[in-house]
């Protein structure tokens, strides 16, 4: 740690930064003409320096005193976003099988096609085994989310419908689904109860999403997902993911045209996860990536420039929050420890406890068993700890790297089993750096809020400012 | 690996002070904020739990 208010009685004076107790503060290039930025790490403080005033910030500076003021609680707060949250979400698989073939799935080929369902009752007696944890742990009126996730939750939709029935007042909902069984009286059901819908869709065209996303069979899938989206306009809880692999970077600027005329209200726009070896066929050179995913970024801005209608980028808009504001980020693979094991965790068909879905082929990182086990106890097991216990701190080069808490070196799953071991780096370094580096440019130049939320900082929603410093 | 070659070519993505209609003394010596809230992300990359404020 570091700051001054860290270390009282320490023999340094604290007053020089990068020196003794003094902040540890970072430069590193953002890729602006104008600014470069600062960063200590140990508390994910950051701040953006005209290139002209990097000598006198770094030297005795306004800025460097009100920081050396608020480092303590920086730090406090970073280090409970990171290593004391408790679960409050689940993510539950009520099957092992899908009518899909993705290239790049995270389940193993067998299980999806030949594994086994959850029946209605047992699938109930799992939420009602989870309401009873979650009770244990969570603060009066605030209800745990529960998400069904695949492989494909509606090849299982009479028990996935009974249990939302069942819970309907104890849970948030959610639901993951390649959006082929999708119908419409499946939306019917599922809007009627506010259950947030994610579909999958990688290009704009069928060539382009046939070429990851096919049945057993070889079959297009790509106009039933359209077809779903279709019915699905106008609804406000739903969202599309896009897996951006080496065969669709070319389209991913048209893909954010066809969600934005669609009126998606949120995509994303993720980096394949190179956790099996089918998904590494696919995967894109983080240069390029970057590339494509800047461009189709940028164009999402441009869209809302013309039309007023915002689109918001998830995976993007949290790497901004991950810099705004920490504690307000919604995806917990940008952090280290992710929040797989601890914010989260995931049930699979057969009762296994995993840390997180992209475990769940993985055998050896089965925790327990919800109907055996007590779920505090496959917390602490050997299996969750590997995962928990992966800290960006301790890995290389990440642990010398400015903006390690805006990254995180996701992902465990892919770290172990594309590169290693936990203690390696993730599956796209270069790829975060370029993100996080745009990120600060578009906050230099005053535009981040054209990329979040609307609203995501208000008052009433709980959010305060904890430092506000701007030098004219 | 990152490699200085990525930081340049995207250092070619960065907007110059002209295009904000800014000329470079004229903005903000020093911009560093933070915000706070209480912490409850849930999300991965296979999945955004949506904020749900209307009904179909
Ligand atoms: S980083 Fe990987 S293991 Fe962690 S939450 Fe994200 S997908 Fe799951
Ligand atoms: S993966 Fe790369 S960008 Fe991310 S923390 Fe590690 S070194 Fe930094």
């Amino acid at each position: 740690m570091s700051g001054s208010a860290l270390m009282s009685g320490a023999p340094s004076t604290g007053r020089y930064a990068n020196l003794g107790t003094g902040a540890s503060l970072i430069p590193f290039d953002i890729g602006h003409d104008d600014y470069v930025a600062l960063s200590d790490p140990d508390s994910a403080f950051w701040a953006l320096v005209r290139k002209d005033k990097l000598a006198d910030t770094l030297t005795d500076s306004a800025l460097m005193s009100n920081y050396q003021a608020k480092a303590k609680d920086f730090a406090r707060e970073l280090h409970a976003l990171r290593f004391e949250l408790k679960p409050s979400a689940v993510y539950v698989n009520p099957t092992e099988r899908c009518n899909l073939n993705c290239t790049y799935c995270y389940i193993p080929e067998g299980m999806r096609r030949g594994g086994q369902h959850m029946d209605a009752d047992r699938l109930v007696e799992a939420l009602g085994r989870l309401r009873s944890y979650f009770s244990t742990v969570l603060p009066d009126g605030r209800k745990p989310r529960v998400i069904f996730h695949g492989a494909e939750p509606l090849m299982n939709r009479a028990a996935l419908f009974a249990a939302i029935d069942a819970f309907r007042d104890d849970y948030v909902f959610g639901v993951q689904t390649n959006a082929t069984l999708l119908d419409d009286e499946a939306i019917g059901f599922l809007a009627d109860r506010q259950v947030s819908i994610g579909l999958s869709l990688d290009g704009p065209l069928a060539e382009t999403t046939d070429a990851t996303r096919l049945t057993f069979g070889g079959k297009s899938v790509h106009d039933k997902v359209l077809r779903a989206m279709e019915a699905l306009r106008g609804y406000s809880a739903w969202s599309v993911i896009a897996t951006c692999t080496e065969k669709n970077l070319d389209q991913l600027v048209p893909l954010v045209e066809l969600f934005h005329a669609r009126e998606v209200p949120t995509c994303m726009l993720n980096a394949v996860r190179c956790t099996l070896p089918g998904a590494r066929t696919v995967r894109p050179d983080d240069a390029a990536l970057a590339r494509a995913f800047i461009a189709a970024v940028e164009r999402t801005h441009a869209l809302y420039r013309e039309t007023g209608r915002k689109m918001v980028v998830a995976n993007f808009a949290n790497i901004l929050l991950a810099i705004l504001a920490p504690t307000a980020r919604r995806l917990m693979c940008d952090i280290s420890p992710c929040g797989g094991g601890r914010a989260f965790f995931a049930l699979a068909p057969d009762g296994g406890l995993f840390p997180c879905s992209e475990f769940i082929g993985l055998d050896a990182f089965r925790g327990g068993n919800l109907f055996t086990d007590r779920i505090e106890d496959v917390l602490e097991s050997e299996a969750f700890r590997k995962v928990t216990g992966r800290n960006v701190d301790r890995i290389d080069p990440c642990k010398g790297c400015a903006i390690r808490h805006f990254c995180g070196s996701p992902c465990p799953a892919e770290a172990h089993e594309m590169n290693g071991g936990m203690d390696r780096v993730g599956a796209f370094c270069g790829f975060y750096e370029e993100q996080t580096r745009y990120a600060f440019r578009l906050i230099a130049d005053g535009k981040a809020n054209d990329f979040l939320w609307d609203g995501w900082d208000a008052e009433e929603g709980g959010v305060e400012s904890s430092f506000d410093f701007v030098l004219p | 690996m990152p490699s200085t070659d990525i930081k340049q070519e995207f250092a070619q993505n960065a907007v110059p002070a002209a295009a904000s209609g800014a000329s470079v003394a004229s903005r903000p010596a020093i911009i560093a904020t933070r915000k706070r809230c209480e912490a409850d992300g849930v999300g991965l990359s296979h999945y955004v739990l949506m904020d749900r404020r209307e009904k179909r």
